[in-house]
């Protein structure tokens, strides 16, 4: 229940507070919720960029990499349990 | 002979682990085929968010400002009171002259009084997104001023009940201005959340607190210099420019055509897609 709410508290920041705020959330809930880095990102890219606002989407690709980095040091300490 | 049996994991997905995250994924992307592929429609229906969202923050704004030291405030207040009634008496003064000047050189185009819908810091990228389009008059280019006629930034995208600005201060953004009441010509380049920079030769003598100027109707300010980086060895300084009006807390900006002479100091790329 507290993974949800901190997953949509990440999306909906993106429309209420500073991306500072999002982009730190996304950092808090990545360890528990991987995905939810880069749909913060691909969503305030939704809503904010446009080709004249930067070269590249800079929130999905950073999204993107936090996600990456959450799954790979997710697998590192599942490889280390026996069963489940 | 016995077997042991391990629970086959898979470490990246599992539905257990993962299914918010899913969720927020399909809706993130939802939400960009909405905006592909009806980006009119898209702001219509995200606008009513953005309205909420500013209300929450202007009563939470109030209620943590109501936490300040009443006294100070009063003395604040009254200072605010005399230095506006001097600033009406100015305004006033210079509007009479601009409606004179603007009546000898017969440039008085139509403008367009557009809301804010969204605008740093929620938004990311230096953009302001308005609540009027092409079918209010709203064209690529239109210079975008805020209060006090200050130039904000410039019309970057169009559609029809909704258009963006790329303000001065966006990374993307590239002004030939002046600086100075010497009006030593410079160029001024957008550095994200809210700030503009410039580089200059140390022998200019720019100092903080001098403005810096763009092209619109004649020289129009945008920003004062508020740090002189550099070291002293170097020929050159960097101007650490403040935007005159600030870009996070603008709630209106009035939008005009300000002729060929500011589009050609520009340097901004345009989109057909909001």
């Amino acid at each position: 229940m507290i993974r949800g709410l901190m997953t949509l508290l990440t999306l909906a920041s993106a429309v209420a507070f500073p991306w500072p705020l999002t982009a730190f959330l996304a950092i808090i809930v990545a360890p528990f919720e991987p995905l939810v880095p880069i749909a913060a990102g691909l969503f305030a890219d939704t809503l904010y960029w446009t080709p004249g606002s930067g070269f590249l989407p800079f929130f999905t690709l950073s999204g993107a990499v936090l996600t990456v980095v959450s799954f790979f040091v997710r697998s590192r300490l599942s490889t280390g349990r026996i069963g489940g | 002979m016995k077997r042991i049996s391990l629970a086959r994991r898979n470490a990246l997905l599992s539905s257990a682990d993962v299914s918010w995250g899913v969720g927020a994924l399909a809706l993130a992307l939802i939400a960009l085929l909405f905006r592909l592929i009806a980006p009119n429609l898209f702001w219509q229906a995200t606008a009513p968010a953005f309205r909420v969202a500013d209300f929450l923050s202007e009563k939470n704004h109030a209620v943590f400002s109501s936490f300040g030291d009443s006294a100070k405030l009063a003395a604040k207040n009254e200072q605010l009171l005399r230095e506006n009634a001097a600033l009406a008496n100015e305004n006033h003064a210079l509007l009479e002259r601009n409606m004179s000047i603007e009546a000898l050189a017969r440039l008085s185009s139509p403008s367009i009084v557009a809301g804010v819908v969204a605008r740093p810091p929620a938004s990311p990228y230096d953009t302001l997104v308005l609540s009027r389009g092409s079918d209010a008059g709203v064209t690529l280019g239109q210079e975008a001023f805020g209060e006090g006629g200050v130039p904000l930034g410039v019309v970057s995208s169009v559609l029809a009940d909704f258009s963006r600005v790329t303000l001065f201060t966006s990374p993307n953004m590239i002004v030939d201005g002046w600086v100075g009441q010497a009006t030593l010509p410079l160029v001024v380049y957008g550095a994200g959340a809210g700030v503009m920079r410039a580089s200059l030769v140390r022998s200019a003598g720019v100092v903080e607190g001098d403005i810096i100027f763009a092209p619109g109707p004649g020289k129009l300010p945008i920003g004062t210099v508020v740090r002189v980086d550099g070291d002293s060895s170097s020929p050159s300084v960097t101007l650490q420019i403040r935007p005159a009006v600030n870009p996070f807390s603008v709630s209106w900006v009035e939008l005009r055509d300000t002729g060929p002479t500011f589009v050609a100091g520009l340097s901004w790329a345009t989109s057909t897609e909001l």
